[in-house]
């Protein structure tokens, strides 16, 4: 059995995690929508969105609507490995004992 | 790192309620162009039943034929446009238990009309009206809150109208009850 993910294991990080990787394929999620959906700051979101950016478990994409800066996030096809093998090891661990 | 058996089993529990989450919101915006359509459908029978009598009829038969295969053509489009996904699967098994309610609820109308013989058309209009924001709320229950938010709002406007602007039921039922849902249909996209 692989051991957990260090990155993902974290709280906000796998609730992050669990929220994009639900999305259909292709999709990305706003910040904002992201952080109501978790009721986390913006502080506390952009530090665990740092590290999953920086593990390359999501990928963030900055542009414009309008005037208004948007910024989106999704889960990478690393992100998505890295999650299902995180959730497998969490049941293997609850059904193993 | 130690991952204890509750951490386990509080982290796989997280991972679930931010899935419910995504997909109770990807069924909003399912259903946001549904609740819009048939608010005008309302807003315009409604409106047409209200200053030209006549045509009230045909005003009716027209406007839910065309109600009808709005939400059959949406419900085909946004099948066709979904991704895969968790959300994708659970929406498209809704969806079309949705379109099966209702149709089933049209016959539940069209059998209540037979029994219950309403004496005048705002009778008649009121008690035809009434059932749908009653399942929203229904739907509610089990889909979401702004669901049930929409159900009751439009339900208690028909009330009021029902009891309190006699005279100008149809309109009301037209700007308030139809606007409800044209609103509420709005608000959905928002989520």
């Amino acid at each position: 059995m692989d051991g957990p993910d260090e990155i993902i294991h974290q709280s906000t990080r796998l609730k992050i995690a669990a929220t994009l990787n639900a999305l259909p394929s292709g999709e990305s999620l706003e910040f904002g929508k992201l952080k109501n959906m978790l009721g986390a700051t913006d502080g506390n979101m952009a530090t665990h969105l740092g590290a999953l950016e920086k593990a390359g478990y999501i990928a963030v994409e900055k542009d414009f609507v309008g005037k208004k800066p948007r910024t989106r996030m999704s889960l990478t096809r690393a992100g998505r490995k890295a999650f299902h093998r995180h959730v497998a090891y969490l049941r293997d661990l609850l059904e193993g004992g | 790192m130690n991952v204890t058996r509750d951490e386990a089993a509080q982290a796989l529990d997280d991972i679930s309620k931010a899935s419910d989450r995504v997909v109770k919101l990807k069924g909003y915006h399912y259903g946001a162009p549904h609740f819009i359509v048939w608010g005008f459908v309302w807003l315009f029978a409604n409106t047409i039943t209200e200053f030209w009598p006549q045509y009230t009829q045909n005003a009716w038969i027209s406007l839910l034929a065309v109600g009808m295969i709005s939400s059959t053509v949406l419900g085909v489009l946004q099948r066709r446009n979904v991704k895969p996904g968790p959300a994708a699967s659970v929406n498209a098994r809704i969806g079309r238990r949705i379109g099966m309610t209702s149709g089933v609820m049209f016959a539940f109308i069209f059998c209540l009309m037979l029994i219950a013989q309403p004496e005048t058309n705002r009778e008649a209009n009121a008690m035809i009206s009434i059932l749908f924001p009653f399942l929203y709320m229904c739907a509610g229950l089990w889909a979401g809150w702004r669901l049930f938010a929409i159900g009751f709002v439009t339900a208690a406007a028909i009330l009021v109208g029902y009891y309190y602007v006699k005279d100008w039921f149809d309109l009301w039922m037209g700007v308030f009850a139809g606007g409800s849902l044209i609103a509420g249909g709005i608000w959905l996209r928002t989520a």
